[in-house]
């Protein structure tokens, strides 16, 4: 004898009246009775929701932690080749203009998606000998400059629209964003934060006036405990101080 | 026609966003469901700041698992609850070592976590979207056979509706139920 179908399962479950035959194949069948049992178990769980009080959302900032979790472990989204310059030498204390100007060498690993594909592995060894020797040489203490740059980027479309630079100063170092053109505050303000490439943690560092390069003190602590994701987001006057979760921009400082 | 008003078919559109790398296909499922699996984290965890970080890891783990994601299956929204109860059953492991090691030190004896937990808030939850995503009248016939426990011929007579027509909404609403539930189940149990 054939199956019941489906429509008649649901009505064993549910307790409507069947053809007897057809009740006395599922008794008989394992695969028959472990379907109705499904079905009465989801009427069950269907039933029990009364007492279900409201959905919570998570914090905003949970969102801007996982894009920043997923940036920072894929190697194709973490600047590889546009970091790579980053240990050479640049003109001490270079203004705000140099800085979006500063030319990124040719010899920069220039891979295409596809081919950076196939060398994944390879790309992934490079970049962190790429990274050991930048962070020889741009962590030396007592030498002024600038000392790591990075593009920074739209999170969705990769565009380049602006540049975050690192420099050493006398006393510390100091963080400079700089934008392509203004961004958008909207009727908020932007913020410029940085992220922990562990995704979980984040810290800002100031308020960026749309269309002005900002310039914001940070320490050495921050990059050696992985606060190396540049972002700006739009924030609103909420009285929230966590990250708003809109990220305009962002890019990763090399090692 | 606008297959856009149709949730199932632009669900499975961004299943298969997701699939194919579409980082903004990503957002928007975050946009949807992030307040589904932090709800169902925070009602298994208890702590608001173990549920965000159950979000955060749930949202990596389907960026990074995309190519598990079936496409034919439906709402990615049982695919999200299937992976939220491994995370969520993950940080449970890690509670009871940390109570079982502070047990030890105690030289208490081992016991399960105090706190007893039902096991199904996951499916309730998600059970719960689903009804309020589905259409009505099926919804609403669906929430006063299950929820209001009232017969099809109560609910054919207060809604107008022939009785037939009460049967097949209860019958496809059930089915589409639990094909969501067997969906969680198969993620889960990976």
């Amino acid at each position: 004898m054939s199956h019941p179908t489906d429509d008649e399962l649901v009505d064993l479950a549910l307790g409507e009246p069947v053809d007897a035959d057809r009740s006395a194949h599922v008794e008989q069948c394992a695969v028959c009775s472990a379907s109705v049992e499904q079905l009465r178990r989801t009427a069950r769980l269907a039933s029990g929701s009364e007492s279900y009080a409201g959905w919570h959302a998570p914090d905003d900032a949970v969102w801007a932690r996982v894009t920043a979790q997923i940036d920072a472990d894929d190697p194709l989204r973490a600047e590889v080749p546009d970091t790579a310059t980053a240990g050479t030498a640049y003109a001490p204390e270079p203004g705000p203009a140099d800085a979006t100007v500063t030319p990124i060498s040719a010899g920069a690993a220039r891979v295409t998606r596809r081919r950076a594909a196939a060398w994944g592995a390879a790309l992934v060894a490079a970049s962190l000998v790429v990274g050991l020797l930048a962070g020889r040489a741009i962590w030396s203490p007592d030498e002024s400059g600038s000392v790591s740059q990075v593009a920074l980027k739209t999170l969705d479309t990769r565009q380049r629209e602006g540049e975050a630079s690192v420099v050493r100063t006398g006393d510390g170092l100091d963080l400079t964003v700089v934008t392509d053109r203004p961004l958008d505050a909207g009727d908020g303000y932007l913020e410029v934060w940085l992220i922990n490439a562990d995704g979980k943690r984040m810290v800002s560092v100031g308020v960026l006036r749309p269309g002005e390069t900002g310039t914001f003190p940070i320490s050495q602590a921050l990059i050696d405990q992985g606060y190396v994701v540049v972002d700006i987001s739009k924030e609103q006057f909420d009285d929230k101080p966590a990250h708003s979760g809109d990220s305009l921009l962002r890019g990763q400082l090399p090692a | 026609m606008h297959v856009h008003d149709d949730p199932d078919i632009e669900s499975a559109e961004l299943a298969v966003r997701l699939a194919g790398g579409d980082r903004e296909a990503l957002a928007e499922m975050y946009r949807r469901w992030s307040p589904l699996v932090h709800t169902v984290a925070l009602r298994a965890l208890g702590t608001r700041e173990d549920a965000e970080d159950v979000v955060q890891q749930v949202f990596v783990a389907a960026w990074r698992g995309r190519g598990t994601l079936r496409p034919e299956r439906g709402s990615p929204a049982a695919w999200l609850v299937g992976i939220t109860k491994h995370r969520v059953a993950d940080v449970r492991t890690q509670r009871y070592r940390a109570h079982r090691n502070l047990q030890a030190l105690a030289s208490e004896v081992v016991t399960e976590p105090a706190t007893p937990h039902d096991s199904d808030w996951a499916e309730r939850l998600l059970l719960v979207h689903e009804l309020e995503r589905m259409g009505d009248p099926r919804a609403t016939v669906l929430r006063m056979a299950f929820i209001e426990d009232r017969t099809h011929d109560d609910i054919a007579r207060t809604l107008e509706m022939p009785l037939g027509t009460v049967k097949s909404h209860v019958r496809r609403g059930l089915l589409e139920l639990r094909d969501r539930l067997k969906e969680v189940e198969r993620v889960a149990s990976d």
